[in-house]
């Protein structure tokens, strides 16, 4: 089957400041086919579908779409060509009708009468969202899953002759996907090219016809359909040093039966959703794992301080007393040694105007104070070396802004702020995202040395991969709610990603107990 | 556009404030006596008013379309035009009304779209640049026209007589509202209101974004050119610097009018609502005998207003999130 070529990418670099996204990137596309784009966090996937949607442009290299080259989202649009981002991109204050026909029209000319459209949009939003939504009600009051899927009605009401995918299907749950995957379906029938670009290797195995596999900003290579399998994308996918083993080598030790450092009874983190209890045993790596706004996010903010639980409550053992104390404040957590290290760099994390000592060094000054509140400086220098130096942070002068540093570095200094309170337990809420192998290695082999010496920690995070040889016990988040543990042998891609789907593997029995009881 | 209107109150929860205020104000008004109510009364009301209302509406686009864009230049812009008609027109003869009215909106539609292309192009943030045309047009007022002096076309003479309710002011508010109501109904509207809401979204969305804000910029100053028309004709004379204390009022009736300052919320109706707010508010107060100092009385009242109307809106929009 030799039909036309849609989507041409030759050569294609592009790079941020320091940051190479994409190194080496060739690409093709045809008319009729569903083609994923996969590759790590990070690999450059997302800027590959920005530079065809006109987003971005490349830095060397051509992109032509149908054979045009597409210089803006305009440009996009009238070849006929739509993108579904990864952010659910709706404005809040318009009608679901707005949104669903923004930018369909020239300035002052619209196409179509209103009446029509008004029927075509009921027609498609009733059959993916699976009921009848008001075109009148504001989008801001709708819940996310409608969101989503205003944005996806809006692309394909364009009927596009390609649509790109990108990581789109994050907020949806499995039902919805289904939804989602037969209208991929009649768009191929129909003889447009489909790009999905995703992580999520159980869905791309079950829709792809073939696949093109980034691996750090290369394409390394492009699968056709019989040849898509789990075991050949994440060899593709990974880096030969990795596959070595160096993550697996560590085995999870057994550790429920230590004490616990934090314990959380009834906690809500959501409006509606059920009540849960959860434990840290002291000296463990407990993972967070869930879909996009399943509520593990809210969850670990409220372990630690940063939101207050819709009801709950949250201990931690006191290292003074040996007692369990009640955290809700973040003064709380800071007087019980609880630390938290955000992956959002840029809202939580660094002061992009301040030097790399400060921004190190800013949660222990309060720790540091000498006569009329003046910091001293001599005693927080050798902390910032002892910190700089275990963690491995390259770093010219530590006056230089931390802006200065790559992304990876930067995560390190935050980590480095969280060891220097001295913590007795850390949070981190998905602080590997968009940072390089050797620091991502750097951070579990600290988080280990820590746990070793009596730390807890934590671990939020978007990549199942992470928690596989490195978490001693994974919780699942679904539906606003703690979702299931998974210990030991559990601990691996398959069962992570039913749960985080909401499919329990003991569901017939739970169900056959409840009957019985 | 009252019965359009009065549905648009129903269905957008962000007028129900200045709605309720306006007749709340209303009552008042009629406690206090009738004058407001007599053929002179209200025809003195639509000449007083009108230069608000139009200022209000000519900043109403450009706040619309996001980015935190409030136009402050609008008050000096309303100033230049008004010196500039009387020093250079009416200085130099020239007073065919046709030209005196295409010099007032083309010169205000002119100066905006040179604001919105260094908006654009200069990526300096819009009330940085709206700050610099304040500061630029008050100065460049003073030297076109040192004091307040001149006199207005004789044509518009009549115009700011205010014996008649039906005058040439009111026919230059129902001219706006007749322009306004047709920009609803295109598509520069929608796209106006979806760059406003999400400007990233639009442009993803294949929004053109910057010809969407040139063209708010140069509808606006359009209005501010018929705002000038109308205050020159409430004063029949140049003033350099009255024009100036336009901006902020417009900036309060615009708020007052449930618009929102982040864009993508606000519209002709609310912003007149504000602004005849306004109005009521100041002849409420002159109402009462306040002596010397009515006039901080007013200033007063109107921030305390501002601020207490937008507490109320807070909780009719949250009301809103649970249901």
């Amino acid at each position: 089957m030799d039909s036309e070529i849609t989507i041409r990418m030759v050569d294609v670099a592009k790079a941020f400041g320091e940051t190479k996204a994409l190194k080496k990137c060739d690409f093709e596309a045809r008319a009729g086919e569903v083609h994923a784009i996969v590759g790590e966090n990070g690999s450059g996937k997302s800027t590959m579908a920005k530079m065809m949607s006109g987003v971005l442009h490349p830095d060397t290299g051509k992109v032509s779409i149908l054979g045009e080259r597409v210089l803006s989202p305009i440009d996009a649009k009238r070849i006929g060509l739509t993108t579904i981002f990864q952010e659910v991109l709706v404005a809040e204050e318009a009608s679901v009708f707005d949104n669903l026909y923004v930018g369909r029209d020239g300035v002052f000319k619209s196409q179509t009468t209103g009446g029509d459209r008004r029927a075509e949009a009921d027609e498609i939003l009733t059959r993916l969202v699976g009921k009848p939504v008001d075109l009148d009600e504001v989008v801001g009051s709708l819940p996310l899953s409608v969101k989503q899927w205003i944005v996806i009605a809006r692309a394909i009401l364009r009927r596009p002759r390609v649509l790109i995918l990108d990581e789109s299907s994050a907020a949806l749950d499995l039902d919805s996907t289904i939804r989602l995957h037969s209208e991929i379906d009649r768009l191929r029938s129909e003889g447009a090219t489909v790009l999905i670009v995703t992580h999520r290797i159980a869905e791309l195995v079950r829709i792809a016809d073939r696949a093109t596999i980034l691996r750090d900003g290369i394409t390394v290579g492009t699968l056709e359909k019989h040849e898509i399998t789990e075991e050949n994308l994440l060899s593709m996918m990974t880096p030969a040093d990795r596959r070595s083993g160096d993550v697996a080598e560590y085995a999870s030790r057994a550790k429920s039966a230590a004490p616990a450092i934090l314990t959380a009874r009834n906690l809500a983190v959501h409006r509606t959703a059920g009540k849960f209890d959860f434990d840290l045993p002291k000296g463990s790596i407990v993972g967070v794992a869930g879909l996009d706004g399943q509520g593990q996010d809210a969850f670990v903010r409220a372990l630690a301080g940063i939101v207050q639980p819709f009801g709950g409550d949250v201990q931690v053992r006191s290292a003074d007393t040996d007692r369990m104390v009640s955290l809700r404040t973040l003064d709380d957590a800071a007087n019980l040694g609880v630390s938290y290290v955000s992956g959002d760099r840029k809202r939580e994390g660094i002061f992009p105007q301040q030097s790399i000592f400060e921004n190190l060094a800013i949660g222990v000054y309060r720790k540091n104070l000498g006569a009329l509140g003046v910091i001293r400086k001599a005693t927080l220098k050798p902390m910032f070396k002892r910190e700089v130096d275990r963690l491995r942070i390259k770093i010219g002068s530590p006056s230089n802004k931390i802006t200065s540093l790559s992304g990876g570095n930067q995560q390190k200094v935050l980590i480095g702020r969280a060891f220097a309170n001295d913590p007795q337990v850390i949070v981190l809420n998905d602080p590997a995202r968009g940072v390089d192998l050797g620091t991502k290695r750097d951070l579990y082999r600290e988080l280990r040395l820590f746990t070793d010496k009596g730390g807890s920690v934590v671990y939020l995070s978007s990549e199942i991969e992470e928690f596989i040889g490195f978490a001693d016990r994974v919780d699942v988040f679904f539906g606003g709610t703690l979702f299931r543990s998974l210990e030991g042998n559990e601990i691996a891609e398959e069962p992570i990603l039913a749960s985080m789907f909401g499919k329990s593997k003991h569901a017939s029995v739970e169900f056959d107990l409840e009957r019985t009881a | 556009m009252s019965s359009s209107g009065i549905r648009q109150v129903t269905q957008d929860r962000s007028l129900f404030v200045p709605a309720g205020l306006f007749l709340v104000l209303l009552l008042a008004v009629a406690f206090r006596g009738q004058g407001l109510f007599t053929n002179n009364g209200l025809a003195g009301a639509i000449l007083v008013a009108t230069p608000l209302i139009l200022a209000a509406l000519a900043i109403t686009p450009i706040v619309m379309a996001g980015r935190g864009a409030v136009d402050l230049s609008v008050g000096p812009l309303m100033g230049f035009i008004n010196v500039t008609l009387i020093t250079w027109l009416v200085g130099n003869g020239i007073t065919n009304p046709v030209a005196v009215i295409a010099w007032a909106v083309g010169l205000g539609a002119a100066f905006q779209f040179v604001q919105a292309l260094v908006i654009i192009y200069v990526r300096v943030a819009p009330i940085i640049v709206t700050l610099s045309g304040f500061l630029v047009l008050s100065g460049v007022n003073l030297m076109v026209m040192s004091r307040p002096g001149g006199v207005a076309p004789d044509w518009m003479l009549s115009w700011g007589a205010g014996t008649s309710v039906f005058s040439p002011v009111l026919l230059l508010l129902v001219a706006a509202f007749a322009v306004w109501g047709v920009l609803r109904r295109t598509m520069f509207y929608r796209n106006l209101r979806m760059t406003g809401a999400d400007e990233r979204m639009a442009y993803t969305s294949g929004v053109p974004v910057d010809v969407v804000r040139i063209i708010a910029h140069v509808v606006g100053g359009a209005f501010a050119g018929l705002a000038a028309l109308s205050y020159t004709a409430l004063i029949s004379s140049g003033d350099p610097t009255q024009g100036s204390t336009y901006t902020l009022q417009a900036v309060t009736a615009l708020v007052l009018g449930g618009a929102s300052l982040s864009g993508g919320r606000g519209g002709a109706l609310g912003s007149t609502l504000g602004a005849i707010n306004m109005f009521l508010i100041s002849y409420l107060l002159s109402t009462f005998n306040f002596g010397t100092v009515s006039g901080f009385v007013t200033q007063m009242a109107f921030g305390l207003i501002l601020v207490g109307s937008l507490l109320v809106n807070v909780f009719v929009t949250s009301r809103r999130a649970v249901a």
